[in-house]
């Protein structure tokens, strides 16, 4: 008798033999001698479903993919379809169906996993840097599963997030940069920093706005000394001087997202890599949909319909569509085909959005050679930024202007 | 439905006391209305930007929160007229990308490719997308003071959809009430006035439910307003506020927008079963709304009898129970065999099945989605009546 807790799904069988590249080998390898706990961190672009596959292959224990989003559901579904040739399972996007091979949104992992949560031998969790300090980490709990696979591009730094992941998915037991597969594995990179200057009225503005937002969260740090701007954010709406603040600093955000000289910037740059497939990462979805009315592109963002996104895709892979603008949507998961030019007007969410925006133009092609453009404003925090944010990229990157 | 960070109520023990909206208000819900106004045809991005920005007037910060979001909800997106903008997207950006014109001349080409004019694509474009929707302020713009019940009506039904169990007591036109209760297909067991209580409606609450949560919590919300029909009633709830289960009363006091008269049809559903099972079964009598049935200290309300014309004897009740639990069925059969009913179909909305579990075996139901087969309800009251 013992007490340890069984998948009560059937394994799985018929697997089909799925062929490694060197480095994939060596993850799921390292993977194997951590105990089959942990996470194999990999650049966008490098294949890191096919070691989960693999991983699901070697294993044959009743699996359960989680993933971020409906499309990437989608995505796992035809993948896994490519080398098993038995029913795959589905929870989200209105399925919902269990078989030993599975593939589930975190949302419905979360919501079905108390009655699902002891049918499974192996957990992957995809883009698993979602996991570590949000509810859905209760999922990862309710699972029984004794072998976890994490996947991520960008794990996170050490802290109580990456200390919790280790919990729940294994510590980080394989690691590759961009730097370390680029010009073999990944297409070579080049980036291209334009900076920019504000006209005078708008640095005015910037200027003005900043000191505004800079005095409220002064004030507001008088009275909570330990505080964060994310507490300023959050508590600011409860005084007239804390919302005053925070509108002067959305109002910062909007003039830098999209000011003049990123205007003209943009317009050069589209005219000169006309011919090129184009992805135009913007701060959020009011800047998308005005590049899209100013120069025509179509736009990528959350309110486009899943039927829309999907042709919007495939008229891009086919080469109707030559460039994209989006905000958030294409940061992750997402496959877009084929794309070799990035220009980032701004960005939201750091370090990790950006090596997820940079990742979409590593998938390598025959004779590619991708570029990014990123539009930094002098004297404002975009310097700063994006001096940041390209810390992962520093061993591959050349700064060209 | 209001999010729970914009609810005015403050938790004293474990009771959760709402802070409504008064007269006081009103002066500043007015100056909301009048800032609201200026957004008149613009989009619904910016009205919602400028709500979130310091407004010229004083107002407690939960209760702006809500009016605002009420108010928005009456703002409407304006209707989105001629050609479906995934159609023009799909033409313009296509054509964009296929010639060197500028985006002004190809524009106006694929405008006239269209049959459209330049200003109706340009708001075709992007217009069935939230944030960029233009929104038109409703007509007649609505007072302050109805604008204050609109907000505490939202107020308490957002807290009734995070409610585990909910008790109403009810004066007068409960038969309305119950009708609406089974209409919205709430699990809920009425139970017998005695001479000291007024019935009592025993609602199960979406947070005791697995999954459907939502659907189950708007179909308990839309209960309230209608509550208002009573003479009297109080409605107190066990509800997950803040972390914790707390207990709300509603009476008739409440400040809170009340409902229309009710429709002369419960539903189209229920229209279109009458409707055939009156042509099919000809020696029967169908009588809607029957006297409730009593089953163990409950009460029933089914919503036919069907009655044989020669043979009075033979009569079954038939009852459409919306959103349903294998666990909830057994427990109403129990109660039923347990008081001597045997004479009773269920008929089962398959979609709104609210667990996984399966049903009992032997149980005198239907299944259906969205259309009951009425001879196959015909067929299982002819076999229980011959059965009798």
């Amino acid at each position: 008798m013992t007490n340890t807790p069984c998948p009560k799904l059937a394994p799985p069988s018929t697997f089909r033999t799925v062929s490694l590249r060197p480095y994939q080998q060596a993850a799921l390898h390292a993977w194997r001698l951590a105990g089959r706990r942990g996470l194999v961190a990999l650049p966008t672009g490098s294949g890191k479903t096919r070691v989960a596959l693999a991983a699901m292959a070697a294993t044959a224990a009743p699996s359960l993919c989680l993933v971020p989003t409906r499309a990437l559901l989608g995505q796992w579904m035809k993948a896994i379809a490519e080398v098993y040739d038995g029913p795959v399972g589905c929870l989200g996007d209105g399925e919902r169906q269990v078989h030993p091979i599975t593939v589930a949104t975190f949302a419905s992992a979360y919501r079905y996993m108390p009655l699902i949560g002891d049918r499974f031998g192996l957990l992957v969790v995809d883009e698993a840097h979602h996991f570590g300090n949000t509810r859905h980490d209760d999922a990862l709990d309710m699972a029984i599963a004794p072998l976890r696979l994490g996947l991520s591009a960008t794990p996170p730094a050490a802290g109580p997030a990456a200390t919790k992941l280790a919990l729940l998915v294994g510590p980080t037991v394989f690691e590759l940069h961009v730097g370390d597969l680029t010009g073999n594995v990944l297409a070579p990179l080049d980036r291209v920093t334009l900076r920019l200057w504000l006209q005078a009225d708008e640095q005015k503005e910037l200027d003005n706005l900043t000191a505004i937002y800079r005095h409220a969260f002064h004030l507001f740090t008088l009275t909570h000394p330990k505080a964060r701007w994310e507490d300023f954010v959050h508590l600011a709406g409860h005084t007239d001087e804390g919302r005053r603040g925070v509108a002067a600093w959305r109002r910062t955000r909007r003039l830098l997202a999209y000011p003049r000289c990123k205007q003209r910037a943009l317009a050069g740059l589209l005219a000169q890599t006309r011919e090129r497939r184009t992805l135009v990462f913007v701060a959020d979805n009011e800047t998308a949909y005005r590049v899209a009315r100013e120069h025509l592109i179509m736009p990528l963002t959350c309110d486009i319909g899943r039927a829309e996104r999907d042709d919007v895709l495939a008229r891009f892979a086919s080469g109707q569509l030559r460039a994209l603008v989006s905000a958030a949507v294409l940061n992750e998961g997402l496959d877009v085909p084929d794309a070799d030019v990035g220009i980032v007007i701004a960005g939201r969410l750091g370090e990790r959005e950006h090596t997820q925006r940079v990742g979409r133009l590593l998938r390598p092609g025959v004779g590619k050679r991708a570029v990014v453009y990123e539009m930094v404003v002098q004297r404002s925090s975009e310097v700063r930024q994006a001096e940041k944010r390209w810390s992962r990229f520093a061993a591959t990157s050349r700064p060209a202007v | 439905m209001l999010p729970q960070a914009d609810l005015p109520f403050r938790i004293l023990g474990a009771t959760a006391y709402f802070d409504f909206l008064g007269p006081q208000d009103e002066p500043w819900v007015a100056a909301l209305l009048v800032e609201m106004q200026r957004f008149e045809g613009q989009r619904r991005r910016q009205l919602a930007e400028r709500l979130a920005e310091p407004l010229p007037f004083e107002a407690p910060y939960h209760k702006r929160r809500a009016a605002s979001r009420v108010l928005m909800r009456l703002w409407k997106p304006e209707r989105l007229v001629g050609l479906r903008p995934v159609v023009v997207r799909q033409a313009l950006f296509a054509a964009a990308a296929s010639s060197s014109m500028t985006t002004q001349q190809t524009m106006l080409a694929v405008a006239n490719e269209l049959g459209i004019s330049l200003t109706t694509l340009e708001q075709s474009m992007f217009g069935d997308l939230p944030g960029e929707r233009i929104v038109r302020a409703p007509s007649p713009p609505p007072l302050a003071g109805e604008v204050v019940l609109r907000t505490n009506l939202a107020i308490a039904q957002a807290a009734l959809m995070r409610a585990a169990v909910v008790d109403v007591r009810i004066v007068g036109a409960t038969r309305p009430i119950v009708r609406l209760a089974k209409l919205r297909g709430l699990l809920c067991v009425v139970k017998e006035a005695t001479t000291q209580a007024e019935p009592l409606l025993e609602i199960s609450g979406p947070y005791s439910l697995f999954r459907h949560t939502l659907l189950y919590g708007r179909a308990l919300a839309e209960l309230l307003p209608h509550l208002s029909w009573c003479s009297r009633f109080l409605l107190t709830a066990q509800c997950e506020l803040r972390g914790r289960l707390c207990q709300i009363t509603l009476d008739n006091n409440a400040p809170i927008f009340p409902a229309l008269p009710s429709a002369t049809f419960d539903s189209k559903l229920e229209e279109r079963f009458a409707k055939e099972m009156a042509a099919l079964a000809l020696d029967w009598d169908l009588v809607r709304e029957p006297e409730p049935v009593k089953a163990d200290g409950t009460l029933i309300f089914p919503d036919f009898l069907l009655r044989h014309r020669i043979f009075t004897d033979r009569r079954v009740f038939i009852e459409l129970i919306g959103f349903w639990t294998p666990d909830y069925l057994a427990k109403k059969f129990s109660r039923l065999r347990a008081s001597g009913i045997s004479n009773l179909i269920l008929c089962l909305d398959e979609d709104r099945i609210c667990a996984d579990a399966d049903l009992p075996p032997g149980l005198p139901v239907i299944r259906y989605r969205r259309r009951i087969d009425a001879a196959a309800v015909l067929r299982q009251v002819e076999s229980m009546s011959g059965n009798a």
